[in-house]
């Protein structure tokens, strides 16, 4: 069981990065247009 | 900006069917769970690289043509690198927890050399915060994008070359050495991480574009309209 939690952590904190810098992209593409 | 948002589309639906194949396939009979890192480990470095590789195209191009357009193909593509890079390294971790029962060797080449590259590619984004001017950081951030490529190899070939806890290519001329559900798993979602990637330097490169009509802006307009540096405001 705590190797599947460690797996799905893993993978979860990855994709999360992921979106993180997909949303700061959006969010500062955004901001730029507006200036 | 459709183009981003048909892009980011893509690469979420395919990530998913990525991560399906990943977590559908049988568990390993010696690492258990933990061999389904093999969806997200290789497929992040293999991005890493090909990031690596894309800057080092744009920047051998932009000391040809000195076009803004290879500039921003080589620092968009850095910026994904790095990222993948740092999910690499930190997945990595996690398997060598799990499987050589420590996190980190810091005498350990392949370890080493992908954290040297790693720093590498950060002093890459710090030469280019550091620079004003658009040219001279274009040239400068393109002199150190053709020769910082060689780590990509060394990193590569490195499990090869010396005596390392990780273990050598699982995929080689002769054939493959993993079972073919951890094969196809490992193929499909380095696939999709390559159009995430895809998704993600063509984003960068539309705030790149963006940006860099502001500042053409502001350079037409004069000082008067450009926001103060932080250096130049005074204590108050």
């Amino acid at each position: 069981m705590s190797e599947t939690l460690v797996v799905a952590g893993t993978y979860l904190i990855s994709y999360a990065l992921v979106v993180a810098y997909a949303v700061y992209l959006h969010v500062r593409r955004r901001r730029a247009a507006q200036r | 900006m459709t183009r981003v948002r048909v892009l980011m589309s893509l690469a979420a639906v395919a990530v998913g069917i990525g991560l399906w194949f990943a977590l559908t396939a049988p568990p390993d009979a010696l690492q258990g769970e933990y061999a389904r890192l093999l969806g997200i480990h290789p497929p992040s470095m293999w991005v890493a690289f090909l990031a690596f590789g894309v800057t080092a195209l744009g920047s051998i191009m932009w000391l040809i043509k000195k076009t803004d357009r290879w500039d921003r193909l080589a620092s968009s593509s850095v910026e994904v690198g790095v990222i993948f890079t740092a999910i690499g390294l930190f997945t990595g971790m996690v398997w060598g927890q799990a499987v050589w029962g420590t996190p980190w060797d810091w005498q350990d080449p392949r370890l080493m050399s992908t954290l040297v590259m790693f720093f590498v590619y950060l002093g890459y984004i710090a030469l280019r915060n550091a620079i004003d001017d658009p040219t001279v950081r274009a040239r400068r951030s393109a002199i150190l994008g053709a020769i910082a490529v060689v780590q990509v190899p060394l990193v590569y070939f490195s499990v090869n070359l010396f005596r390392t806890l990780h273990q050598t290519q699982s995929i080689r001329p002769d054939g493959s050495t993993m079972p073919d559900e951890m094969l196809l798993a490992m193929a499909v979602n380095m696939v999709a991480f390559t159009i995430l990637y895809i998704a993600l330097v063509v984003a960068r490169i539309e705030v790149a574009k963006v940006e860099a009509e502001n500042a053409r802006e502001e350079a037409v307009a004069g000082e008067a309209v450009r926001p103060p540096r932080l250096s130049e405001v005074e204590d108050v």
